[in-house]
């Protein structure tokens, strides 16, 4: 297939999306049944020749086809299968369309869905699904053309190719797991937004998406999470987090994405909290856009900026016309957004629902203040003050916590109000435990935050534990059953609930490793053969440093051996320094690259960089860092992903 | 009577936020916080001493790596036709080379400015290589 | 040869897919389906609503919910499930 085949199905997918918005919008004024059969097939119609675009597109990039500009980018010859497939989403046009790509499935999945329900619904969702398709395309089409044809008046007999340290899986799987969360609030967006404009009050359609919003926060969470883990184990600078820009865009609708979560919860089953919800799933997806822009228009000076582009004011356009329209219609029906039901006391479990949304906004809004702070300060002041992860760390901490205590009192809190009685009987053992954690930490030498988070966590623990404890005892008081069906028929029973708390005990985790930072050290030294030198305790001695020449780049190893101090061996450490394209004549585009070596265990990393080699005097010019509980967050994250699993889990009724 | 209360709360929470946000933002407890991002000509120009964020690419062949302690290193920073003398004493980022685009933060004192932080943009494997932005790695076969 | 082999496949792509989108214009005009939506819905109601009575019950066995409360909210639940019930029976 020519790649003019790819441009003219991106093309009629626009045209077809144009058109259908038209129909359904005209089928929701006169109710002529056949206009929306039309319409909704329209709809079906852009996701086909989006896939047939993508498809294209992947099979050119499977077959090399130089003569296409992408191509030619990302990838050479001898790039691996894997990477050509991954190319993609390498670059911003291909990614623009794999988030189509991605848009177009769930939109598909969404109408086909709910062919026998939500009758009434389903043309304004089929609508916000299309508009958000058309944005797209226009994008692929008329700014950034995945298919646009190599310039260069020559036969391009091979391509750029994929930089080799970039060829590796989590670089490969980061994108579109976070891609998947991104698009994935699109679907309850478009629910929300036609429930809205259908004066629609019931929770059924929140029921209907509750599934489609856990899969979006799901990926939206492993995306981040990978994220992390890929900068902790690549890019060398020992951590998992900078509040990067890039990092913060993923974060903000995570963010407002959990608020919603938990808060449709309410609305569920108390059919409170109407308005915050609302209000959450529009920030959710505004921000979800917002995030995609963020990452690909290059605006903000980062890590991980790209070319700038026209791209940028289209994208922003794009969200202010969500949240203008959003708002618009959300204002227009405010009465419908009143709740029957009031919250009747602060001790009560709703207002723990109320409470947690507010900080979690709060978080967000922290969060977007730092990273637009530079925008800001250059529009106030004249001049661009950038901030950096001390300033997040600083205002986002005891945010943090006040969010883990949160975790721990909310589940407890009773519905309606907490008398006293329930109040003694719930959050008597906790306390007390974490009184007892918080005196043991100081007794040890910890100090402030450090002792604050450690306790919270301690008390978190127990009141999830307690709260399972209680549920058993329950079921084998009344049906007589062993501890172990106990457990599993509980959880059965409660998808929803025992899911959650089990993520909540993986973020439990996570905080413990993030407490971990309190205690990190480092130390940057040179060695020669033979020679020590300490750290925390430990000794580290330089025994060998050799050479190798690989395939694709050329080595220096090191071995260091780590004993303890009571003179214990713990490990030997075999960082690298290699370089790429080393036979390369030109000098400049030799690319050196640390290879590290971490020794990971549940209470310390020993992470260890070999910086630069003095070949001559065979000196080797290393950085250790010590980071401790690092552990405990990748722990947490599989726990979180366990959890939300078991509460995605189908009933057999469904 | 309870939507008061509840208004009340948010309210409040509103304002402590504000509150706690603006005071981090106006005096931050680690100096490495905010740096104030300027350009190198402005920087020389007014001899500005607070901490100060820089941006330009390394001049060529201006790397100079300590004999005595290779993580010692001065280079010369370049932006538009403004050139500055750097001196930076950790772990160089693996792309750090001559013609790269980096990243500095730090003081300036002297004549000398001396960073702390030191980045260099991410492997330019997004939009090709920033600076040969038409140029592949291609070999010619003839007209 | 190529091009004119993908436009030809576009071509008919394009073609179907506007019989496939037209087809519905030359409907006779359809059932009334919200009779049936109606009916689905109020069903999904009243399954929700005894879930919400199991929840109800599991919550006050825990302790989440004075004695008060409990009873207040049980009859409130059953009075919903006997409307929707009462709904139902006119179908």
């Amino acid at each position: 297939m020519t790649p003019v085949a790819g441009s003219v199905s991106l093309s009629l997918a626009l045209g077809f999306g144009l058109i259908a918005v038209l129909t359904l919008f005209i089928y929701t004024k006169n109710q002529d049944q056949r206009l929306f059969f039309v319409g909704q097939r329209l709809a079906l119609g852009v996701s086909f020749f989006v896939f047939l675009a993508t498809f294209i597109l992947s099979y050119q990039l499977m077959i090399s086809n130089f003569d296409i500009d992408y191509v030619a980018r990302y990838t050479s010859i001898e790039t691996p299968t894997i990477y050509k497939i991954s190319a993609l989403w390498a670059g911003q046009s291909g990614s623009l369309l794999f988030w189509l790509f991605i848009l177009s499935i769930f939109s598909t999945i969404t109408i086909l869905q709910n062919q026998q329900k939500h009758y009434s619904l389903i043309p304004w969702v089929i609508i916000s699904l299309t508009i958000t398709q058309i944005f797209f395309l226009i994008l692929t089409n008329y700014v950034t053309n995945p298919f646009k044809p190599t310039e260069a008046d020559f036969i391009v007999a091979n391509g750029n190719g994929l930089n080799p340290l970039l060829q590796n899986i989590t670089m490969a799987i980061h994108p579109p797991t976070l891609y998947l969360g991104y698009v994935g609030f699109s679907v309850p967006f478009a629910f929300a937004i036609s429930a809205l404009i259908n004066r629609d009050t019931s929770p059924l359609w929140i029921q209907s998406i509750r599934r489609w919003t856990l899969v979006a926060w799901l990926f939206l969470s492993m995306g981040i999470i990978l994220g992390g883990w890929w900068a902790y184990q690549e890019l060398g600078w020992g951590g998992y987090w900078a509040w990067d820009p890039v990092e913060n865009a993923s974060l903000m609708p995570w963010l407002t994405a959990t608020a919603f979560i938990h808060s449709i919860i309410i609305q569920e089953k108390k059919d409170m909290l109407r308005l915050w919800n609302m209000v959450l799933i529009i920030l959710t997806f505004a921000l979800c856009i917002f995030g995609t822009f963020l990452t690909r228009s290059g605006v903000m000076s980062s890590v991980h900026s790209f070319t700038e582009s026209s791209l940028g004011p289209i994208f922003l356009s794009f969200v202010f016309f969500i949240l203008i329209a959003s708002f618009g219609i959300m204002y227009s029906r405010l009465d419908d957004l009143k709740s029957p039901k009031k919250i009747e006391s602060f001790t009560s479990r709703e207002s723990g629902f109320l409470f947690n949304n507010m900080i979690f906004v709060v978080l967000c809004f922290a969060v977007f203040w730092g990273t637009l702070f530079p925008v800001i300060s250059e529009a106030v002041r004249g001049y661009k003050i950038t901030v950096g992860a001390p300033f997040f760390n600083q205002i986002n901490t005891p945010i943090g916590l006040i969010l883990l205590g949160l975790t721990g009192i909310g589940p407890l809190l009773a519905w309606r109000r907490t008398g006293t009685k329930n109040l003694i009987r719930k959050f008597t053992l906790p306390i007390i435990i974490c009184f007892i954690s918080i005196i043991l930490f100081l007794l040890i030498g910890y100090k402030g935050y450090v002792v604050i988070s450690f306790s919270l966590c301690i008390f978190v623990t127990t009141a999830i534990l307690s709260e399972f404890y209680l549920g058993i005892r329950v079921r084998k008081n009344k049906f007589d059953e062993s501890l172990h069906n106990a457990l599993i028929n509980m959880i059965s029973k409660n998808r929803s609930r025992y899911g959650g708390y089990i993520v909540h005990l993986g973020i439990v985790f996570m905080f413990v490793g993030f407490t971990g930072h309190a205690f990190d050290r480092e130390k940057e030294f040179s060695l020669q053969i033979g020679q020590v030198e300490h750290l925390a305790g430990y000794e580290f001695e330089l025994l060998d440093l050799s050479e190798s020449e690989r395939p694709n780049h050329y080595a220096w190893i090191s071995k260091i051996k780590v004993t303890d101090y009571q003179g214990q061996f713990i490990t030997n450490l075999y960082p690298e320094k290699r370089v790429y394209f080393h036979n390369n004549p030109d000098v400049n585009r030799r690319q050196p690259h640390s290879e590290l070596d971490i020794y990971s265990t549940l209470n310390k990393d020993i992470y260890s960089i070999f910086s630069s080699i003095d070949n001559q005097k065979q000196i080797a010019f290393l950085k250790i860092m010590i980071n401790p509980l690092v552990r405990w967050v990748w722990i947490g994250g599989y726990i979180l992903v366990f959890g939300t699993l078991i509460a995605l889990w189908p009933r057999k009724e469904e | 009577m309870k939507k008061n209360k509840f208004t009340l709360l948010i309210i409040g929470v509103v304002t402590i936020t504000g509150f706690w946000i603006s005071w981090v933002s106006y005096n931050p407890a680690d100096e490495k916080a905010m740096a104030t991002f300027i350009s190198v000509n402005e920087l020389i120009n007014n001899n500005i001493s607070k901490r100060i964020k820089l941006g330009g690419l390394v001049k060529d062949g201006s790397i100079a790596i300590s004999e005595a302690n290779q993580l010692d290193c001065n280079f010369i920073l370049k932006e538009g036709s403004s050139e500055l003398y750097v001196k930076y004493d950790k772990t160089r980022p693996d792309l750090f080379k001559n013609g790269a685009e980096v990243i500095v933060a730090g003081r300036y004192t002297d004549g000398v400015f001396y960073a702390d932080e030191l980045q260099t943009k991410c492997a330019s494997r997004y939009e090709g290589d920033l600076r040969n932005e038409s140029s592949y790695n291609l070999i010619e076969v003839g007209q | 040869m190529d091009i004119l082999r993908d436009y030809g496949l576009i071509f008919i792509s394009f073609v179907l897919s506007i019989i496939y989108v037209i087809e519905p214009l030359f409907m006779s005009k359809l059932v009334d389906t919200y009779d049936s939506e109606n009916h689905k819905s109020l069903n999904r109601k009243k399954i929700m609503l005894y879930r919400q009575v199991k929840e109800l019950e599991m919550e006050f066995d825990i302790g989440n919910i004075n004695n008060k409360d409990f009873t207040k909210m049980r009859i409130e639940l059953k009075k919903e499930v006997s409307a929707i019930i009462a709904q139902l029976k006119l179908k």
